[in-house]
């Protein structure tokens, strides 16, 4: 069927009651838009993860000099990773990437320290996240004494009860 | 209690009950937590993540909580296809790969998804307005996790997350809405806008990348560093009396204006649900939205909102093939949801019996 306003493929139809006659009216999208009967737009955000993206991207800034070339020494992940990727690689990258991440997170949450529940002290969480990471560089190089070397003193320190 | 078992059942999000519930279907929140000494879902090795799920299990069994924990990498697609309708995992975990799953209660209140975006999402969820009660349950519920589990957190960032965008309380505060009324007086965009405006995200019924779906909306926080849970909690309380307001108005609009209209359109709706033999999910969930404002306007009377909430769900393409039993395509699916539509309609109230 064809849109009665313009020769376009019709995709809303109608059919309106006005003074006990029965009215039908078939429209294109963009006519039905323009008269006002189009859907209801989706909610706005929805490509939620693009957003975040150009935030990221707009926010951190041109990879000028250190930052571009900064790399975690627990997981590995690059700050160029990040602005390209989105999603951090350890816990330890906030502290890391810190000078990289202000700006975004005070442009994202207007705000740049926490305020409300607080975790309880587990230490030596930094000491087995480096350690992982040497156990994965032990197996890659497939270097097996070394990991269980590894894998025993993670088991030894285990943080979670 | 096993997968199949939960065709049988329904969650207690969906019931109906509660404060404000012929708007406000569910209150929800979910929390984002990380074990302080693995690297983020996306960078752990397949050891690491099974490692992971075992220090989950470990502290879900020391704590006594009483959950079910379903391997979601070992369920196939129509299964996971089935808890995401159910709103109990993300798409996202649905569709990554790698050792994850997620634990439940029996009554679906709580759904905890490990290896998502981040190590855990834990997700409390009850019908109505009651997002105090949620924060009080989710509130204990992770520090009774926590009691096992270290959790990546430093004082000036708070809890540490996969993306930046969810550090600090890793908290989404959310509500899920009925807005037929703002959809018919078309004044739904104007509402998106003001709670754009103020920092709020709007979402359809599953979440990011899915269009509102049977005039279902979430609202929910941005910003989740720099202000405290009952502090983001409290915006969503102030904020939701006046989008319900506003809904209430349109539908009293509707209902003065074109009486006659929407008591046509309700009744059709009713009528073609009661007695199609083929029908699609979208023409199903435009029907069902028209009969669920309908009860709440007092124009059908022999129907519970507890059903028709249920139906929503229950018409989604998985559930209909777990029902059957068997792989169903389109044309086979639009017969099954007519079917299953009719059977649970013709009795009316008592249609309820099943959760």
């Amino acid at each position: 069927m064809i849109c009665q306003r313009c020769k376009n493929e019709a995709s809303v139809h109608l059919t309106e009651r006005k003074g006990g006659k029965r009215q039908e009216l078939h429209l294109c999208m963009a006519c039905a838009k323009k008269a006002g009967l189009g859907l209801p737009e989706s909610p706005p955000n929805l490509a939620l993860d693009a957003v975040v993206q150009s935030l990221i991207v707009a926010n951190v800034g041109e990879l000028v000099g250190e930052l571009a070339e900064l790399a975690c020494p627990d997981c590995g992940i690059k700050f160029m990773e990040f602005r390209a990727q989105g999603r951090l690689g350890c816990p330890q990258d906030y502290r890391v990437f810190g000078r990289g991440l202000l700006p975004l997170l005070q442009r994202v949450h207007g705000a740049t320290r926490h305020v409300g529940k607080g975790a309880r002290k587990r230490p030596g969480a930094i000491q087995r996240l480096r350690l992982r990471s040497q156990l994965r560089e032990a197996i890659a190089r497939e270097d097996y004494e070394e990991a269980a070397r590894l894998r025993d003193q993670l088991r030894l320190k285990d943080i979670h009860a | 209690m096993t997968l199949d078992d939960l065709t049988r059942t329904s969650g207690e999000w969906l019931r109906g009950t509660g404060p404000e519930s012929d708007i406000v279907m569910c209150s929800r929140i979910r929390l984002a937590r990380n074990l302080a000494d693995f690297p983020f879902t996306n960078r752990g090795s397949r050891t690491e993540k099974t490692e992971i799920e075992s220090h989950f299990r470990s502290a879900i069994s020391a704590a006594k909580l009483e959950l079910l924990y379903f391997d979601v990498n070992s369920l196939s697609s129509l299964d996971r296809q089935f808890l995401v309708e159910r709103q109990i995992i993300s798409r996202e975990l649905s569709g990554s790969e790698g050792p994850r799953g997620v634990a439940i209660s029996s009554q679906e209140n709580v759904a905890i998804m490990v290896n998502e975006e981040d190590h855990l999402r834990i997700q409390y969820m009850l019908s109505g307005f009651r997002l105090n009660e949620v924060w009080d349950e989710i509130n204990a519920l992770d520090d009774q996790l926590e009691e096992n589990l270290a959790f990546a957190y430093n004082p000036s960032l708070g809890y540490l997350t996969a993306c930046p965008t969810n550090v600090g309380t890793g908290i989404r505060v959310g509500v899920m809405l009925h807005l037929p009324g703002l959809v018919q007086t078309k004044q739904i965009d104007k509402v998106f806008r003001a709670l754009q405006k103020i920092n709020l995200a709007v979402r359809g019924l599953y979440g990011e990348g899915s269009q509102a779906f049977g005039d279902f909306y979430q609202i929910s926080n941005q910003q989740t560093l720099g202000k405290s849970e009952q502090e983001l909690i409290r915006i969503l309380t102030d904020v939701v009396p006046q989008v319900l307001q506003y809904e209430r108005q349109a539908r009293q609009t509707l209902v003065t204006e074109r009486r006659q209209h929407l008591h046509d359109q309700v009744s059709r709706a009713y009528g073609v649900l009661k007695t199609a033999q083929t029908i699609s999910s979208e023409e199903t969930m435009l029907l069902l939205s028209s009969v669920r404002m309908g009860i709440n306007l007092g124009l059908i009377d022999d129907l519970s909102i507890a059903t028709v909430n249920e139906l929503f769900i229950q018409t989604q393409p998985a559930f209909l093939q777990k029902l059957r039993g068997s792989e169903l395509g389109v044309e086979e699916r639009n017969v099954a949801r007519a079917s299953h539509l009719r059977s649970r309609l013709a009795n009316g109230r008592m249609a309820t019996g099943e959760s």
